[in-house]
């Protein structure tokens, strides 16, 4: 194999994975190469297009106000909450149907079911942001590394993230908190998440990176004299979070969702912690007599995640020139 | 192309090995003692569970036991579990029921998904399109467990339509647990659809063979599909290999005895060898699917050549 | 025995993980040995997966028990009503002069599936087998009580490693007097050894078994009314016939029977509303208040021979005073519990003792219920540090977390004190910890009766002798007095006599209070329209041999 020929499958390797990714991060559709523009100015307008073409975008509205008000219920749940306290139960209420004056009605400990599913937007929302960070962070540090250094660290780091890739993210999350090292809480939880979910972030900086890496403008930063850092922080890694962010918007919501599904198969929260995947999975046992069990906090769930959903539509619609009519 | 096929070939072995590494760690560093948990509240008798202690390498640092699972395994020994079944066995009597559930779902995701995108794709921001858009909003935020009970409960019970449980009536049974499991998936494929379509309608390709007069049925099918449905096939090619593995959920509630329930049964019985085996044996499918997608790429796509 | 999978695994179902075994038949009365005579046809049966080979000696849990009590027949059975040891099984009988050496004389014309008959030496070759711990049978110690038993054990050392072999593979009590009778030696005077032979565990096995045993726990080959055509499926079931050469009374009125294993019982029940299956021996708790109007008299309720309690962890300074634990015991309100979580499902207990099992006394316990007046009484004189919460143990994915916030929630109610629920693990780090003293609170302790005599309820769980690692006794109670009335119960020489001890016992027992029992078990089951006299005993078995199909 000459030379050449490596370099021409390295690049093609490249370019296949990197169509995976933005297939799967929903973040561009065709074969062109990767978006680079790396000017000060062009990006700065490629920011105030974005923005022009969001607030024109109902969606974005939507998911915006749908987002605030559930962060607004995180912070304060008493707020929302109509009084009532969640820990404050009673047997004899138990399985209560909604009414007048308990609109969610009341769980089987006879707990009032809305102050429950209210107080439950705290911790979903912080396991999906929580464990999002950490996507961010992990893709973005292995992302660039990668692709900024090349060669055998590339090779390696590609190569760690194909074995967890390949691992199923329900499966290994299970694995990881039945080991109990990181306890049962919010932070284990979003943890365990994060740990086999950040790959596709990973990829799609890398990708980036590395198409930036060989533009003009980061050859002239070089030939200035500066340093390898300087270059990645402040030149190549501006360009290359556009599609990583959009990607993390959508899967803020696949997270919160996943919290439910770990809690059905016994890895996740702990009662008497609060939160939509306890409620959806006790509900679950109840659904054939009490359906309002599995209804309200399901609505809520389903809600925050197209909150998240729809705003991630609507920023990949605003960053991709090419959906603009 | 063969040079290709061949390098990605041997690319996956380090990648299997890595990934055996990985959960044969992760399964060693489980707490607890899983010879205990066999009796329940009645404790087997010491020297019986000394016996299965030795049977099994429990005893032995997680290095060697590491060492002694390859070792076995380059014999084509995959192990067993507790009770004395060979993991192999296990593989290849779950295998075809995870591999059916596998085809009907994708199948699902591809007709439905495909063909609600191009409708919606074909008018951008019209009815069709928003309720695509707003159907599959809804269907991607629904746990999958809600669905799984609720669509068992309402079409299995309720309507009669499909079978409730287990695998008694063919590939019919596989039918519904195959759309729970599609859902989330074909909103996916239905979105992607519709933006390639959306997009590539707009192609100065598109607009000449209008010009010429063509209907725009034809148009649509013969040159706007082939192109908009490569990323779809990227797509539903990577979700082959995700669906295999994350099945278990779906298995459990439709009763249908495939791979996934067993490696959930595995990993809380901490039978290393069995949860070993099955998730390999995962992750090799999902590294041979992406490599089918590549290829099919080049088919699908006379701009890409490998090598 | 423990229950299995079906509330131990996935589904938080409101079933104490392990328990299950015994009583008197609630639902359907008319008759315990139905009409004899094959009727034909064929039904299904809902079980769990079974954990286990089919093999009797390795079966310590409900699904795979259930199987292999259809494909073996043992030396005694029980009264589906008065679940007292009746011999219409293999022995003729089984006497003895001094409660220690018993003889066991087995009837004639019994024969396995193969067509080999069961002698004398296929029970003792099948005990010798499972007692010997190469062999790694989980039912070993079933055996410890007859002489010999230890040298069959492989010897240890401290970290758990076996360093040799055992010193014999007989046991000496074990002796083949001729083809028909054999003699056991107990270490010690046991009067209910009779009894506890119905257990599956004491089965015979054929000589095929031990040129084969991997391939015979797949399709056994036994002497019961049922025989294995084809090898169990994983997964999926196992489909037995009728055994024509039966020569017990019980036999099969059905052609065959199909066990069809589901890992929800919850898609097995909505399986039998649709028609699909035939019996379903345990109902999803949400579903109990519905099941009765709808299946009517095709609705089965049984009570079940176990108890669930609330363990103390006596070694804990927090919980040294008896006079503590009582009030706990009564900061509990078990009805309204049962109500609200378990749908009535549960009898709020009042002795240590299963009422389907003779012993059981209604009034034994009288702190057993609610009094929060009494109980902070109680608490204030013994000093009680109530700023403090008290850690509430279970083990994970079993579905014990509703019950055990309920009872958090009582005591910080009734008490003033609050919790934390400590259910994050699993049995294989639950059960060491147990074992290792770990508890820092009361715990959830569930027990299923092995074979229905009162002393089941209370050696193995209370016993010096059965402290751990040797046995059950997680609470590390320990008290001279409370062993001596029960080995006086176990050499008594009448079953009045016995019953008499045990009761002594367990009225030590309530004064020390080491656990506040809780709940006995009600079992609820259905069955479609193709199937009638359907009987569901206090072991929570289908008596499979007694089902007849009329669809």
């Amino acid at each position: 194999m000459t030379d050449r020929n490596r370099r021409g499958t390295a690049v093609d390797q490249q370019q296949a994975d990197l169509r995976h990714d933005e297939v799967q991060a929903g973040t561009q559709t065709g074969l062109d190469e990767p978006d680079v523009d790396v000017t000060d100015a062009r990006q700065n307008s490629l920011w105030s297009d974005a923005w022009g073409e969001l607030k024109r975008n109902p969606l974005f509205w939507i998911g915006s106000l749908l987002a605030l008000g559930f962060v607004v219920m995180a912070l304060f749940p008493s707020l929302f909450a109509r009084g009532a306290d969640p820990r404050d139960c009673s047997l004899a209420n138990s399985q209560g149907k909604p009414s007048a004056e308990h609109w969610f009605g009341f769980d089987q400990q006879g707990c009032d079911y809305l102050a429950n599913v209210v107080y439950g937007a705290r911790n979903s929302l912080i396991i999906g942001l929580l464990a999002v960070a950490v996507v961010l962070v992990m893709g973005i540090l292995v992302g660039a590394v990668a692709g900024f250094f090349g060669g055998g660290v590339d090779s390696l780091l590609s190569r760690i993230t194909d074995i967890f890739y390949a691992l199923p993210l329900v499966l290994g999350a299970l694995v990881v908190l039945r080991s109990g090292t990181l306890g049962r809480g919010v932070v284990a939880v979003a943890i365990a998440l994060a740990a086999f979910g950040w790959m596709t972030a990973m990829r799609l900086v890398r990708s980036q990176v590395i198409a930036v890496k060989s533009s003009d403008y980061v050859a002239a930063a070089r030939a200035m004299g500066a340093s390898n850092g300087r270059i990645l922080v402040r030149h190549i890694l501006p360009n290359a979070v556009a599609p990583v962010l959009v990607y993390t918007t959508i899967t803020i919501g696949v997270l919160i969702a996943a919290e439910a599904t770990l809690t059905y198969l016994g890895v996740g929260l702990q009662r008497p912690a609060i939160s939509w995947g306890l409620q959806i999975d006790a509900g679950q046992n109840l659904l054939r007599v009490s359906p309002h069990l599995v209804l309200f906090p399901s609505l809520a769930l389903t809600l925050t995640v197209m909150a998240f959903v729809m705003l991630g539509d609507a920023l990949r619609d605003a960053l991709d020139p090419r959906q603009r009519a | 192309m063969g040079r290709y096929v061949a390098r990605r070939l041997l690319l996956t072995i380090p990648v299997l090995i890595g990934a055996s590494f990985l959960i044969f760690a992760l399964v060693y560093a489980l707490p607890g003692d899983p010879i205990r948990a066999l009796g329940g509240d009645r404790p087997l008798s010491p020297a019986v569970q000394a016996e299965l202690r030795e049977e099994f390498n429990l005893n032995d640092p997680f290095v060697i036991q590491y060492v002694k699972y390859l070792g076995d395994l380059v014999q084509g020994d995959f192990g067993t579990d507790f009770r004395g079944r060979e993991v192999l066995d296990t593989i290849e009597q779950r295998l075809p029921v995870t591999v059916r559930l596998t085809v009907v779902a994708i199948a699902i995701e591809a007709v439905i998904g495909i063909i609600a995108g191009v409708l919606a794709g074909i008018r951008r921001n019209g009815f069709l399109d928003n309720l695509v858009l707003v159907s599959s909003t809804i269907i991607v935020s629904i746990p999958i467990l809600v669905l799984a009970f609720v669509a068992q409960f309402v079409f299995g019970l309720q309507f009669g339509w499909f079978p409730i449980a287990g695998i008694g009536d063919g590939w019919y049974s596989y039918l519904l647990p195959g759309m729970v499991l599609a859902a989330g998936s074909l909103a996916y494929v239905a979105r992607l659809t519709r933006t390639s379509v959306a997009e590539n309608l707009r192609g100065d390709y598109v607009r000449t063979a209008r010009a010429k007069g063509l209907p725009k049925r034809t148009v649509i099918v013969r040159h706007t599909l082939r192109n908009s449905l490569i990323p779809v096939v990227t797509f539903i090619g990577a979700d082959i290999g995700t669906l295999m593995g994350g099945a278990i959920v779906t298995e459990s509630v439709f009763n249908l005895p495939g791979l996934g329930r067993a490696v959930y049964d595995a990993i809380r019985a901490q039978e290393g060898a069995v949860v070993v085996g099955i998730v390999t044996l995962f992750v090799f499918f999902f590294i041979f699917f992406n490599l089918v997608v590549d290829v099919l790429y080049a088919v699908l796509d006379p701009r890409i050549r490998y090598d | 025995m423990r229950l299995s999978k079906r509330s131990a695994v996935l589904v938080a179902t409101g079933l104490s993980g392990a328990m299950v075994l015994s009583a008197c038949g609630g639902g359907d009365d008319d008759g315990g040995t139905g009409a004899a005579g094959g009727d034909g046809g064929s039904f299904s049966v809902y079980i769990g997966e079974p954990e286990n080979p089919l093999v009797p000696g390795n079966t310590n849990e409900t699904e795979g028990g259930q199987i292999v009590d259809s494909l073996f027949t043992r030396l005694v059975q029980y009264d589906v009503e008065t679940n007292e040891a009746v011999f219409t099984g293999v022995a003729e009988s089984i006497e003895s002069e001094d409660q220690q050496t018993w003889t066991v004389n087995l009837k004639e014309g019994w024969t396995f599936h193969d067509g080999t008959p069961v002698t004398a030496q296929s029970f003792v070759d099948a005990w010798n087998y499972t007692a010997y711990s190469p062999n790694a049978q989980g039912n070993s110690y079933f055996f410890s009580n007859i002489a010999g038993y230890d040298q069959l054990q492989a010897p240890t050392d401290d970290a758990g490693n076996v360093t040799g072999e055992p010193a014999a593979t007989e046991m000496s009590g074990l002796r083949v007097i001729d083809d028909r009778t054999f003699e056991v030696e107990l270490t010690s005077p046991y009067a209910q050894w009779p009894t506890t032979t119905g257990y599956t565990a004491f089965a015979p096995l054929p000589e095929a078994f031990f040129e084969d045993p991997e391939g015979f726990g797949e399709q056994p080959i036994g002497n019961g009314p049922f025989q294995a055509e084809e090898a169990l499926v994983p997964g999926q079931g196992i489909t037995l016939t009728r055994y024509d050469d039966y020569a017990g009374e019980t036999e099969g009125n059905a052609d065959s029977v199909e066990y069809r294993i589901y890992t929800e019982q919850n898609t097995a029940y909505t399986d039998l509303q649709a028609g699909n299956v035939d019996i379903v021996d345990q109902l999803p708790p949400e579903v109990i208040a519905s099941a009765e109007g709808e299946f009517g008299d095709r609705y089965l309720e049984t009570a079940q021979g176990d108890i669930t309690s609330l363990g103390f962890p006596t070694y804990d300074q927090r919980f040294a005073d008896p006079n503590v634990r009582k009030a706990f015991s009564m900061a509990i309100d078990r009805q309204a519990i049962s109500d609200a979580i378990f749908n009535g499902t549960r009898t709020p207990a009042t002795s240590y003792i299963s009422p389907v099992v003779d012993g059981f006394r209604e009034d034994a316990c009288q702190v057993c219920e609610l009094n929060a007046e009494e109980a902070n009484r109680l608490l204030d004189e013994a000093g009680f540090d109530r700023s403090q919460p008290v850690d509430l143990w279970f083990n994970a994915g079993a579905g014990h977390d509703a019950w055990m916030e309920a009872i958090g929630n009582q005591i910080r109610e009734n008490l003033g004190v609050d919790y934390n629920l400590q259910g994050n693990l699993d049995f294989s780090e639950y059960l060491p910890l147990q074992d290792a003293q770990g508890m820092t609170g009361p715990f959830r302790s569930g027990w299923i009766m092995d074979y229905p005599v009162a002393e089941n309820f209370l050696g193995p769980l209370y016993s010096t002798a059965a402290i751990p690692p040797a046995g059950s006794n997680v609470t590390f109670y320990s008290n001279p007095e409370f062993d001596q009335a029960i080995a006086e119960g176990n050499s008594a020489e009448s079953n009045d006599a016995a019953i008499e001890a045990y009761q002594n016992a367990e009225d030590i027992l309530l004064e020390d209070f080491p656990a506040a029992p809780l709940f006995y078990r009600l079992n609820q089951g259905a069955h479609s329209e193709n199937v009638d006299n359907v009987i569901i005993d206090a072991f929570g078995r289908v008596r499979v041999a007694d089902v007849q199909v009329v669809g």
